[in-house]
């Protein structure tokens, strides 16, 4: 499993699709299914799946050991959105930790996590 | 020995600190809290600290302001968490430092660091999210930034925790 993190429109996937050319299929976790997140290559914007997820009271914290189990060599690419004034509205709270609780579990099963900004990545693990 | 540490929401960055604590294998760990558990949701979030501190050997000390107050046991390792609330305990507490809130705040990390055989500080990245809020949200943002880089300017070592991965921007 690999991670590439980073702020909102700082070229992550680009980044991505650049370093593992061949990384076969491009799921958006914006629109994808869980059915589908089997059989994929890359899957961006693994924050909107999250929010989607919680939204409709699946369980999001099962997220990382489904990818162990189902696709252990997946490219995710998900916005980094911890790193705000703690939001005001209640889920939106529940969704900027769960983004960071579920990514600390994928990173720790990632062999690789590179942080993108301005385009430029930086293997932080 | 000052270590800061900083991080995300839910980045890990707790776990990464008490750690540091742990490795430190010292006998005395003391544990200084400064969330004030105001509802439901907070008393919650202190409940979950204190499990991730159990079996650790923490005494816990509550301080929610007038940190150049508090006295510890000689020779004691601490770690303070977490700076961004303390800094809006000072700013909005009754009896808070109100608009010195950063030179109390830097006060009281002083003493403390004096009093301290090693002292971790956990604070917040709280500055990137694009949102102008209003005056007072603004004021709290500032106050922290001005405490944050004081904190990084007297620590031996800074740690940004990423996802869990400590990224080091200070060396000791």
């Amino acid at each position: 499993m690999k991670m590439v993190i980073g702020g909102a429109y700082q070229g992550k996937l680009a980044y991505a699709r650049n370093t593992w050319k061949d990384a076969g299929k491009l799921l958006d976790g914006a629109v994808c299914s869980w059915e589908e997140l089997k059989d994929c290559g890359i899957v961006c914007h693994l924050e909107e799946f999250i929010r989607r997820g919680l939204a409709d009271g699946l369980p999001m914290r099962e997220l990382p050991e489904y990818f162990k189990k189902e696709n252990p060599d997946v490219i995710l690419v998900c916005r980094e959105i911890g790193y705000g004034i703690v939001p005001m509205d209640a889920f939106e709270r529940e969704y900027r930790e769960a983004v960071g609780r579920i990514c600390t579990q994928l990173a720790a099963m990632s062999d690789e996590v590179h942080r993108v900004v301005c385009g430029i990545g930086t293997v932080i693990k | 020995m000052i270590h800061i540490v900083t991080g995300g929401s839910g980045s890990g960055k707790s776990a990464f600190a008490e750690e540091q604590i742990v490795n430190l294998q010292g006998d005395v760990r003391i544990y200084i809290a400064t969330m004030y558990p105001f509802d439901e949701e907070s008393r919650r979030r202190v409940e979950r600290h204190r499990r991730m501190r159990a079996g650790k050997r923490f005494e816990t000390v509550e301080c929610y302001t007038h940190l150049e107050e508090l006295k510890i046991p000689k020779g004691a390792d601490v770690l303070l968490e977490c700076m961004s609330n303390l800094t809006a305990n000072e700013m909005y507490q009754e009896g808070g430092a109100g608009e010195n809130t950063c030179e109390a705040v830097c006060r009281g990390i002083d003493a403390l660091a004096a009093q301290a055989e090693n002292l971790v500080v956990v604070t917040n990245e709280v500055f990137s999210d694009g949102i102008t809020y209003d005056r007072e949200t603004q004021r709290y943002l500032k106050y922290l930034g001005t405490i944050n880089q004081y904190l990084a300017r007297i620590a031996d070592s800074v740690t940004e925790v990423v996802y869990g991965i400590p990224v080091r921007i200070k060396e000791e």
